[in-house]
């Protein structure tokens, strides 16, 4: 079923056809493309800081519960790209918790990302990047190949993304493949890419499919006057997430 | 202690001297925020914020002596301690820089510094190359709060440092590894990479001390505008700087350092940089000054490149 639909997604990819001058896997405050990680990087310099909607179905299952019931929650982060070739970030995603007698988003788990490009896009070969998220834990235990206690996002992947331009636009292929270790994360294991589009008059807007492991979502993202960066979703085609960051070059 | 004051002022004497960057006579007045933050479990919030407004003055006497004091007005306190929610003299300090031959560097200073602290402090740097300097420290301190009354511990703790520090001027990008003796008597060692932009540095840490064990965290610096300025006799400015910072273990009384001056921060370093300028002194200054001449016709305003003078 998952792997009809992923075929459905990159068959109606194919025939749209077109590039990115700015991307994110933006809950993270990274460059990606909504939920899954991508080899695109920002450029040197670059900083972000910014705060992200999720909807519970881009949290892992079983850890942003309250009363029985998985919540919807924010995060917010900072990111910077101090040479081309890493980019790092942190982010704070609040718990929903009784805290003090008082209900609300009052807790929050916090990690740190990571990722590397050793190999830069060439005009026959595609980007490769390897990194991690959540991959610093104070608190953690493996258990039957189990995490529990903290490291909620804890995952490593290695992603190739490649662009083709034309006079239609700009296309970016992205396939990867990424490791979670917490239990209610790792329906998004396995090979997992996307594919974006940005039509020739307007170069900074993107439309995005990609396929998680587990489901599909869409979303579309765009930078505006240069520095804000913005990025809605639908993740499974039908629960909103939306964000919003300030992008400046340090340099 | 005697010998201390022996040695600084056989030091004074001695020592070539270069130009003051804020020139001779002048007076900067300037305010800043001080932003603490903590994350404290159980009390319904998500951060405890601590803020302050920083009011500080620097007196540039001439002859690399400057006198500067500071005083902190809680803004916000929700940390809740009675000191913290008090107005205070956060510093009051005076200090003296000369520099030996062409590759040492030297700061004095005593007064009341930050962090609780007052006493005497020396720091100094040795250039090896254009990409390695030793660098080193020493504090003989106690502690003094003027926050509730005036609360005072005799000047017995000594602390220090010691360690290198390596410029890659072709990234912006230093690398320091120091060890030694913090103001709550623990030993550890401390390693920062800071990577410079314009206007701002973003710095990452690891340390790790006898008592507290393993540490680490992030900092972010940003000089603040406006980059041109106007110098006259007195001189109102916003501080030079606001830094941000996180650490992994926070709140822990362990690997904890005292600033000697109000505006004392990372990317600008201890010296002033025109004294044998080395790795961040370099850069392209984040503040340029126009000087004010004295003229009864059309101020002509000559384009000096003296920022250095208030913050590098």
């Amino acid at each position: 079923m998952s792997i009809r639909i992923l075929r459905h997604i990159l068959v109606m990819a194919a025939f749209v056809m077109l590039p990115l001058l700015a991307s994110a896997q933006q809950y993270t405050g990274m460059s990606g493309l909504i939920h899954v990680p991508s080899a695109d990087m920002d450029s040197a310099g670059d900083a972000r800081i910014g705060a992200h909607y999720l909807d519970h179905a881009m949290l892992p299952d079983g850890s942003f519960m309250l009363d029985g019931e998985e919540y919807n929650t924010f995060d917010f982060y900072i990111s910077l790209t101090p040479f081309w070739w890493v980019e790092i970030g942190y982010t704070m995603t609040l718990f929903k918790q009784i805290d003090n007698g008082h209900k609300g988003y009052n807790r929050k788990d916090r990690y740190f990302s990571v990722k590397f490009n050793p190999l830069r896009e060439g005009y026959w070969w595609p980007a490769v990047a390897i990194g991690s998220n959540d991959f610093i834990s104070s608190s953690f235990k493996v258990s039957n190949d189990d995490l529990e206690g903290n490291a909620y996002f804890r995952n490593y992947y290695v992603a190739a993304t490649k662009h083709f331009k034309g006079a239609w636009g700009r296309v970016g292929v992205t396939a990867s493949y990424r490791h979670f270790i917490r239990k209610g994360a790792k329906k998004w294991n396995g090979v997992v890419g996307g594919v974006t589009y940005s039509p020739p008059f307007a170069q900074n807007l993107r439309c995005i499919v990609e396929w998680t492991g587990n489901e599909a979502n869409v979303g579309i993202d765009c930078l505006l006057w240069r520095h804000i960066f913005m990025q809605g979703s639908l993740m499974r085609g039908k629960y909103p997430s939306a964000g919003l960051c300030y992008k400046v070059n340090l340099f | 202690m005697k010998k201390i004051l022996l040695i600084l002022l056989i030091l004074l004497g001695n020592i070539s001297r270069t130009d003051a960057q804020m020139r001779p006579g002048q007076v900067d007045i300037f305010a800043g925020v001080d932003f603490n933050y903590r994350d404290i479990y159980f009390n319904g919030r998500l951060f405890d914020l601590l803020v302050y407004l920083t009011p500080g003055i620097k007196w540039n006497m001439g002859h690399r002596w400057e006198a500067s004091a500071q005083v902190f007005i809680p803004i916000i306190n929700q940390y809740g301690d009675s000191q913290s929610g008090k107005v205070r003299l956060n510093m009051l300090s005076l200090s003296k820089q000369l520099s030996a031959g062409n590759r040492f560097r030297f700061k004095f200073s005593g007064g009341l510094f930050g962090s609780y602290r007052y006493g005497l402090d020396v720091k100094t740097m040795f250039i090896a190359r254009e990409w390695l300097a030793l660098v080193g420290e020493i504090g003989l301190t106690g502690y003094c709060s003027l926050a509730d009354g005036w609360d005072a511990s005799t000047m017995d703790r000594l602390t220090w440092l010691a360690g290198t520090r390596f410029w890659l001027k072709r990234w912006n990008t230093q690398f320091d590894i120091t060890g030694g003796r913090f103001i709550y008597t623990d030993y550890g060692i401390k390693a920062d990479g800071w990577r410079h932009f314009k206007h701002v540095s973003v710095g990452a840490w690891v340390g790790y001390s006898n008592k507290l064990k393993k540490n680490g965290g992030f900092k972010v610096l940003v000089m603040l505008p406006p980059y041109k300025r106007t110098r006259r006799k007195v001189n109102f400015r916003p501080a030079s700087n606001f830094g941000i910072s996180y650490q992994v273990e926070a709140g822990s009384y362990y690997m904890r350092e005292y600033d000697t001056e109000p505006e004392q921060n990372e990317r600008s370093g201890w010296f002033d940089p025109d004294m044998l300028p080395w790795g961040p002194d370099t850069m392209a200054p984040d503040f340029i000054s126009r000087e004010k001449k004295k003229s009864n016709t059309e101020p002509v305003d000559s384009m000096s490149v003296s920022g250095k003078e208030v913050t590098r």
